[in-house]
């Protein structure tokens, strides 16, 4: 159907933005479980899967702004 | 080697402008981007501010005291603060211990030295913990003076209160990125020779039929390690300054709708925007540290390929 591209690059942005925090917070929370698990199995190593967390969180956060990006370059377009 | 990331700055800001908008010429400002001229345009039709326009003019780079990029003096100033910070930090030492503003400084160094540089790159890797240290202590010294409000014009010549972070721009970051890239690439070729860097990107013991697909996959990588490295630091610090710029919005926005609505939503908004603006302390923290974590294990690849 014929729209605006305006009006698609809007909806597109939208649509990329929920797809992408659902990408995030899914990656981020399995994440969390598996270390929150570690740290109940082994209360000394603690420390190291905190770090490692944090590592990996980061990372898995870089991936996620790439789209975020992209999203931001479609909803601020003229 | 300041005037090395000059020429490289500049040059790295005028090709991401042209890759930014390329049909959207006649735009004298660095970093402008598309968006900036179409509200530039209603704004002067009396349109009013479009909370899109003045989202994108606090986070987008614009003029500062008559130099054309807010960013990049805040590279300067930055560069300035963490300089004369490190001297006083050795300047700090009696009897061997540091006092005053050299104990967190060489909290964070020994931490950098034994945490970051020492498991990662392993033997050699004291001739790599200077380069680390200043990675972390500028970014995490940008991040946190963008913290702090500073009355700036945007390119259309309004003033406006906001944080200026310098790594949010994207050819900074590429700037520190292409810096890490560089130090990669000596550490390998120093000890190994061009072709022997070369010839140790390929891992060990694959059938001679993966050949081409690795030694693309491999070329590819060695490209695409630092530019990860400029988006993962440019988004991180862009988006946060975006949450905090749209939150505060909200306020005026609500209150061209009923002025009631604008009030109620004050304590709200401030309050979240506090929040996300203690995030920011944390991630800048982050961020710190995964940039200089990922350019030592990168180091220590190439100086210590498996073999």
């Amino acid at each position: 159907m014929p729209m605006d591209p305006k009006a698609l690059a809007y909806f597109a942005a939208g649509i990329g933005a929920g797809l992408t925090m659902i990408g995030a917070a899914g990656g981020i929370g399995k994440l969390a479980a598996a270390a929150m698990e570690g740290i109940a199995r082994q209360p000394n190593a603690a420390g190291d899967i905190r770090g490692g967390m944090i590592v990996a969180a980061g990372l898995i956060e870089g991936a996620t702004f790439f789209a975020l990006i992209v999203t931001i370059i479609l909803a601020t377009k003229s | 080697m300041t005037k090395a990331l000059c020429l490289l700055l500049t040059t790295a800001q005028e090709t991401a402008h042209e890759a930014a908008d390329g049909a959207h010429q006649a735009v004298a400002e660095h970093g402008a981007e598309a968006a900036h001229g179409a509200a530039g345009a209603a704004e002067h039709a009396g349109d009013g501010h479009d909370p899109g326009a003045v989202l994108m003019h606090h986070v987008v780079d614009g003029p500062l005291f008559g130099l054309s990029s807010k960013h990049l003096v805040f590279l300067f100033v930055v560069a300035a603060v963490v300089i004369v910070v490190a001297r006083l930090a050795v300047a700090s030492y009696r009897k061997g211990r540091p006092s005053g503003i050299g104990t967190p400084v060489e909290t964070f160094v020994v931490f950098i030295r034994d945490e970051i540089a020492a498991p990662n790159i392993g033997h050699g890797s004291s001739k790599f913990v200077p380069l680390l240290c200043s990675f972390f202590f500028f970014i995490l010294a940008a991040a946190l003076i963008g913290l702090v409000p500073v009355p700036n014009r945007d390119a259309s010549g309004t003033w406006s209160l906001g944080g200026i972070t310098s790594t949010g721009n994207i050819s900074v970051t590429l700037g520190l990125a292409f810096v890490s890239f560089l130090a990669q690439q000596y550490a390998g070729i120093s000890k190994y020779g061009f072709v022997g860097h070369v010839k140790n990107l390929m891992p060990p013991g694959i059938p001679l039929m993966l050949f081409p697909i690795f030694i693309i996959v491999e070329s590819l990588s060695v490209v695409t390690k630092p530019i990860a490295l400029t988006i993962r630091l440019f988004a991180n610090m862009a988006a946060g300054h975006f949450v905090i710029t749209a939150l505060l919005l909200l306020i005026p926005i609500l209150a061209k709708v009923a002025t009631l609505f604008g009030v109620a939503i004050i304590p709200l908004s401030i309050s979240l925007a506090l929040f996300i603006m203690a995030l920011e302390l944390l991630v800048a923290f982050i961020q710190a540290y995964i940039f200089t974590l990922l350019t030592a294990i990168f180091i220590g690849m190439y100086a210590h390929p498996a073999h």
